[in-house]
This record gives C-alpha cells, structure tokens and sequence, in this order.
C-alpha cells in the first residue's frame, strides 16, 4: 500500500508543471506609449513631362501642409532626405528612409496632357515595415484644380494611418469683415478649408450673419439684414443665386441650419418679443413651432441622426444647452457648469457637442458629451464663439475677437485635444465659419 | 458628684490612657559616641609628644637692603600739550532744496485691472512646520583623567582613534578584473502617479528551483523476495502512469531553464513601448486592442516577416496593428535585451497593445 502511495506521489509530481513554468510563448502587455507627431516624407512628386515640372513640387507641398497642420505628422525636410525618388515605378530604398527616421513615405508622378488634364499617382509606404500602406492610387483632375487633387492626396494618406477621414478636401464659409469696429462691412466669403481661393458670395451692401452648408455643401443659409430686419436666405454657391427662405410679417427669423437629410431647417423665430424654435420644410416652406417658452430658444443643431436637436435656452435664467427631440417636446437640460452657455453644435460623430462658454470674464470654445459629461474646455480668449465642426470631426473651426476699438476678428481652429491650435489664413477679418462637408 | 468631678474624671483617665498607649513613658537610649582606644607605652607617648612639639623660630633672617638712591627724574613745568581752543570752521550753510517742477511728471499709467476674480488655489496640504524638539544635551561620558597605560606620543600626521592601525605601505597594483555590471536601462517613462500602494513589491515571487541531487553510483540493489505478482502489477502502474504523464506533458512543449524574471520582462515592455506612438491615431484605434505575435532571432531582434495579428478588438483594427508593428520593428532593430540563455522563453513573443490609458479624453 506504502509503495502504491509514493508511486502515485511520484507520478504526480512528473506530471504536475511547476507553478513558475512559462506555457507558450512570453507575453507584455504594452498600456503606455508615447504621443508625438508621426515624422514622415514626401519628396516632390516625380514630373511625367516637362508640363507638369511645376505642379509637382507645388502638389507635395500642398499634401505637407494638410498633414502638417493636424499636428499629428512631422514632415522631414528635403535637405535631409538620403535618397531621390527620381522613378515613381523604382523601388524604394527603405534604408535610406529608415536612416532619417521616416515612418512614412509619399511618393507620386504628375503628368498633364495638353488639354490641360492633369493625372496624379501616389503611393504610401509604411517604411519601417518596408511595405506599402494600402495601394497606390490615381486621381485625374484638371490643372486648374490642382489644389484639390493634393487634398484628396493627403485625405487618403491621413485616414490610411489614423483610421480616420480626413477633411482637407473640404470648404469654409464665413463672413469677411472689412473696416473698424464701429462701422464694419460684412459680407459672405467662401474659401478652401486652409484659406485658399477665397471667393466672395455676397456684397456688404447689408450685414450678413450665421451661414450655414445644406448637407451636401452646394447651398448655404445664412441670415440678412437687408430688410431692416433679420431674415433667413438660401444661397446656392455655384450660380450664387439666393431666395428668402422665411418670411412672415412682423417677425424675426435667424440661426437656421439644416436637418441632415436636408430637407427640413430649423430656426429662430422672434415673435412679439419672444423666441422660440421653429421647424420648416424647404420644399413647401411650411413651418412648425416646437418650442413654446417665454425665454429665449436660439442656435439649434441637429444630431447627425436627426432625431435630437440640441439648442441654447435662458429658460433658467441663464443661457444654458438643451437637448430636446426633433418633432420637439420637453427639453433635457445637460449644462451644468458656472457660466454661459451657447452656440451649441453636434459633432459628426454624434458623440460630441461643442459650444461656447462664457464664464468669469473670459470665452472659452469646448465639449462635451452628449450627456453633458466630460466638459472639456480648449481654448480662452477674450473673445470665442461660433464653433463650427470639420467633416471628420476630428477639429473645430471658430472666432476669435481681439480686445480694444482696433479689436479684429479672425478664424481659428483646434484640434478636440486642445492642442494645435492655428490661425486660419483669410486676408481680411473674419467671423462665425462653418465647415462644408468633404467634397465629392 | 458634680459636673466638674466628671469631666475632670474623664479628663485624667483619657490622658492616663494616651499615655499609657502613646508609649509616653517609654523611654530609648540615649546616642552615645563610641571612640576606640588603644593602650600605647611611655615611649610612644613621649614620641608622640615631641612630633607635637612647634617648631623654633628662626632668628637670624636676612633682612633685605633697601635700594641704592638714584637721580631722580627731572620734573618739567612745561604743559605736555597745548590745548587746541581755536574755534572750528563753519562749514558753508548748505542751500535750501528746490522745489521740484511737477509740470513735467508723467501721472502713472494706470494699470489695467481685470475685473476677474483670480481664482485662489487651496494649497493642496498644509505646510506648517513644526520646530524639531530639542532633546537635552546628553552628558558627555566622563573619561579617565589618567590613561591606564603610558601611550607613546604618535606621529604628527596620525590620526587619532580608538583602533590602532599599522601604517599600510602601497603595494604593487593588483590587475583589477572588470566587475560584471548588469545591463541598465533608463527609468520607465510614466503619465501617472503611481502610489506605492499601487507598485508591484519588489519581492521574488518565486525562488529558484533547487539543484538536482548529484547523480550517485548506482547500488546493487538488494535482492529481496517479493511477490512476482505484485511487482508485476507496481510496475505495471508505473509504467501507465508515467507513459501517461510523459504524453500530457510533453504537447505543451515548455521551454527548459528558468523563465525570465519579471525585471528582464519589464525591460522587453519598457523597449517596445518607447517606440509606440500613438499620436497619429485617431479616437476609434485608442480604442482598439490588438495582439501581436512574433518570432524572434537569437540576436534579439523581432523577425518582421513572422508579425502577425493575433486578435482585435475595436474598431480600427489595421491602424491600430501597423502602429504596434511599427513599434516593434523600430525598437527591435538593433535587439532587444533579452539574456540569451533564455532563448527558449523568448523565442514567441506575444504582445497586448492596450491604449486604454494613451486615450484622449
């Protein structure tokens, strides 16, 4: 029996691994790492003939400013590039590009025939893999829009490597101001998101306010005072022709904005001295009230789903943000922070609202949940106001005032992190931008 | 009787009581001095006397001679310094201050004044300080006046201590072998503040396993008589068990030696993670999980054809994966710092990229 009993000890002990052994392969865990801009680099795409010689380096900057500008890239100037791309078709030296450390590469060929058609290869390489991100693509255009054939490039290399859309192939209109402070011309401007081939849509024969894109960016509602008083008007950007879109007697209407699926804009309505939110049907410009309150309702924003509307209210004495459904009902209230509220916008994602916040003497552009979590202020001036989402919704565009009689308003944008923070080039003064969707 | 026959009866009889009790006539024996005696002979008693004796006193002093007269010094009627009585300069008076031009002072700007409100930050701790108790003085230990043993007075140079050392004389250097240092990494990068509570203790989890037992001659077993049956069915057992044993164990091929220590693992994690850059992601891959799996060369370098995923979870997975690739090659490139007597342990490596915390908000 005794040996029985050590026999099966000592079986026991063969087959039982020891607590410490490693079975299969070693395994970490990684829970940090770091965040800094991606270094990368695109030399001069390669000039299929001597046409589009000029082009070339023009398009490769134009992908290095998209990319640089997010704050997410790190472009490696060409002074330090080892290796030529003198062949779009050559293999390339990953070693060459490995030495400066470049995560990513961008090469391409530009060719334009001589009806002006300009044709745009690309290709994006992972270097330290030392394989291709994807597969090289070929964009035709024409020469007067090269500009936007480099956005569609840097659209794609930036959501090849972040996993989200880009937005430089997109639009901004806002409203150019020209003079002092006191007697300022206003008028609409339309420009490239990065403040290129600004174009005028209006005079400033009348002040002109809040524009805002139809959904699929070829009409913009905006609100004028040519009458006197404040009237919503629908402006097609092409042929520049526009139509009131709200009229009634003895009424103020403003702060329109499209439904997502554009047919519906809802809107302000000023009544015998009381606001309230209405909803009207652009075919048959019917209108609907939804709010029915003695404060104040104003700056309504559509979730990306339509279903919701998120608005600014004084209801509680103070400006604060709402969310009520879009056939209206009894509104959610869901800022709760010391201040001001207003202006609110939906993100595109539908996880976000942006607002504006004024509190202790100070204006601040932030976010929040939907929920009303999570408040996150980005920025803090003397004057923000009038956040405006990217397609992505990855950044808001916005206004920035400066203090004083010489005060000028400009654009700015800021990444959702509070980070990158930049200046939107325009030329004159501007205010209140919104943001097209990504072109087709 | 009377009244005063009573009390004065009781009067008597109470104090003859307390007398009685009291002890007052008790009477203790007076102190008396006790001096010891001792019977001495004439002899000694007239020797005794005569040390006793004062002693004579001496007639015949030198009285000393007074000094011999000298010149005496001159006495002069001139006054040792005339006094100086003249009266002192006036000094010119000084001219009044002018008025100063207040015409030409610029009133201050006034500096612009933020109607804000600063906001007061509570300090976080309160940093009184309190003054350290002084504890009195311990009083030193007293030491010999006198040494016990004659010292030699020691050379100039010497210093003074209680262990006497001999004077060493420098000797030939000896060849000085390199110590082995360990190899050293830098300090691991944090975005948070790690209490000590939360830091894994140092301890050993596990000790190392003990040595075989050296292999010993083998005995001529004693031949004992047992049962063929018996042994029969023992071994039948044995072998079943251990060809039982032998089959489970031996799927699961387990790498021989000690596994890495957890400080050789943390160097692994430290070295990928220092090339894991996630700040060109968007929001949708810092929410995804990807594992990877890769084999690795005996030099410590990852072999960047075996890196393959091994499972996701978000909704970014491929930006998510070339990331935690490109982590791996970039600081796999010139190996990783790994011992390699462990190779067996290392030579799969699968790697949990999680961006829980690298997420932006």
């Amino acid at each position: 029996m005794i040996n029985r009993i050590m026999i099966f000890l000592a079986v026991l002990m063969i087959w039982s691994p020891p607590l410490s052994a490693q079975t299969g392969p070693l395994r970490i865990e990684i829970t940090e790492g770091v965040i800094e801009p991606m270094p990368y680099a695109v030399p001069d795409l390669v000039p299929a003939n001597s046409a589009a010689g000029e082009l070339a380096s023009n398009i490769a900057r134009v992908i290095a400013s998209d990319l640089s500008g997010t704050g997410l890239f790190r472009e490696i100037p060409a002074n330090a590039h080892i290796s030529r791309i003198t062949s779009f078709q050559s293999p390339v030296q990953f070693s060459d590009w490995k030495a400066i450390n470049a995560q990513a590469l961008i090469t391409g060929s530009v060719s334009v025939d001589g009806a002006g058609k300009l044709v745009v290869q690309f290709r994006l390489y992972d270097v330290f893999a030392g394989q291709e991100l994807g597969q090289g693509l070929q964009l035709v255009g024409t020469t007067e829009g090269w500009r936007r054939i480099a956005h569609k490039v840097a659209d794609q290399v930036y959501s090849r490597i972040t996993g989200e859309g880009g937005y430089f192939d997109s639009r901004v209109v806002f409203v150019a101001e020209t003079g002092p402070k006191d007697k300022r011309a206003k008028r609409l401007a339309i420009m490239d998101y990065d403040g290129a081939n600004v174009t005028y849509l209006t005079d400033s024969s009348a002040i002109v306010l809040a524009p805002r894109f139809s959904p699929t960016g070829d009409k913009v509602l905006y609100t004028s005072y040519e009458t006197g008083f404040p009237r919503i008007y629908e402006l097609d950007v092409a042929s520049v022709g526009r139509r009131v879109l709200e009229s009634q007697e003895g009424t103020m209407s403003f702060a329109p904005r499209f439904s997502p699926d554009g047919r519906q804009v809802v809107f302000s309505l000023s009544r015998g001295g009381n606001t309230d939110l209405y909803v009207m049907d652009v075919s048959s410009g019917s209108s609907r009230r939804l709010t029915n309150a003695p404060s104040i309702e104003t700056a309504p924003s559509y979730s990306p789903d339509g279903s919701q509307i998120v608005f600014e209210s004084d209801r509680s004495g103070t400006p604060q943000l709402y969310i009520m459904a879009a056939s209206g009902g009894e509104p959610r209230r869901i800022s709760f922070g010391k201040g001001r509220y207003g202006t609110p916008v939906w993100s595109p994602r539908g996880d976000l609202i942006a607002f504006t916040k004024q509190s202790k003497g100070r204006f601040h552009i932030g976010v929040m949940r939907i929920d009303g979590s999570e408040e996150q202020l980005l920025t803090a001036s003397f004057l923000d106001e009038g956040p405006s989402w990217s397609p992505n919704g990855r950044v808001i565009m916005f206004t920035r005032e400066t203090q004083g009689a010489q005060g000028r308003a400009s654009l700015y944008s800021v990444d959702i992190t509070g980070r990158n923070l930049r200046q939107v080039p325009t030329g004159t003064g501007a205010s209140d931008p919104a943001w097209s969707p990504l072109q087709n | 009787m009377n009244t005063g026959q009573i009390i004065s009866g009781i009067g008597h009889t109470g104090l003859i009581i307390l007398a009685l009790v009291g002890g007052a006539f008790q009477s203790e024996p007076l102190p008396f001095e006790v001096t010891e005696v001792t019977a001495i002979s004439e002899e000694e008693f007239a020797a005794l006397l005569a040390r006793e004796q004062s002693p004579e006193a001496m007639a015949n002093v030198d009285t000393p001679e007074p000094p011999e007269e000298g010149e005496a010094p001159e006495l002069s009627s001139e006054a040792d310094i005339p006094l100086d009585l003249s009266q002192p300069e006036v000094a010119e008076s000084v001219p009044p201050d002018q008025v100063p031009d207040l015409s030409e002072i610029v009133p201050p700007v006034e500096a612009e004044v933020s109607d804000e409100v600063p906001e007061l930050v509570a300090p976080s701790e309160d940093f009184a300080v309190l003054a350290p108790e002084t504890s009195l003085r311990p009083r030193p230990r007293e030491a010999p006046r006198v040494a016990p043993e004659p010292v030699a007075q020691p050379e100039p140079d010497v210093r003074i201590d209680d262990i006497v050392q001999p004077e060493t004389t420098p000797e030939e250097a000896p060849e000085v072998a390199e110590e082995e240092t360990e190899a050293t990494s830098p300090e691991e990068a944090t975005t948070e503040t790690v209490t000590e509570a939360d830091e894994p203790s140092s301890a050993p989890t596990r000790s190392l396993r003990p040595r075989t037992r050296p292999t010993r001659t083998a005995q001529p077993a004693e031949e004992t008589e047992q049962d063929p049956a018996q042994t029969a069915t023992d071994s039948t057992a044995v072998d079943d068990a251990l060809n039982e044993a032998l089959a489970e164990t031996a799927e699961p091929a387990q790498p021989a030696g000690p596994p890495l220590t957890s400080g050789e693992k943390d160097a692994l994690r430290v070295a990928v993670q220092r090339c894991w850059n996630v700040g060109s992601l968007s929001t949708q891959a810092l929410e995804t999980v990807v594992v990877l799996g890769v084999s690795m060369n005996e030099d410590g370098r990852p072999n960047v054809s075996s890196i393959r995923l091994l499972s996701a979870t978000g909704e970014a997975p491929d930006q998510a994966y070339e990331t935690a690739r490109r982590a791996i090659i970039r600081c796999g490139a010139n190996g990783f710092n790994l011992p390699i007597e462990k190779f067996e342990h290392w030579r799969e490596i699968e790697i949990s990229f999680n961006p829980e915390r690298m997420r932006i908000r």
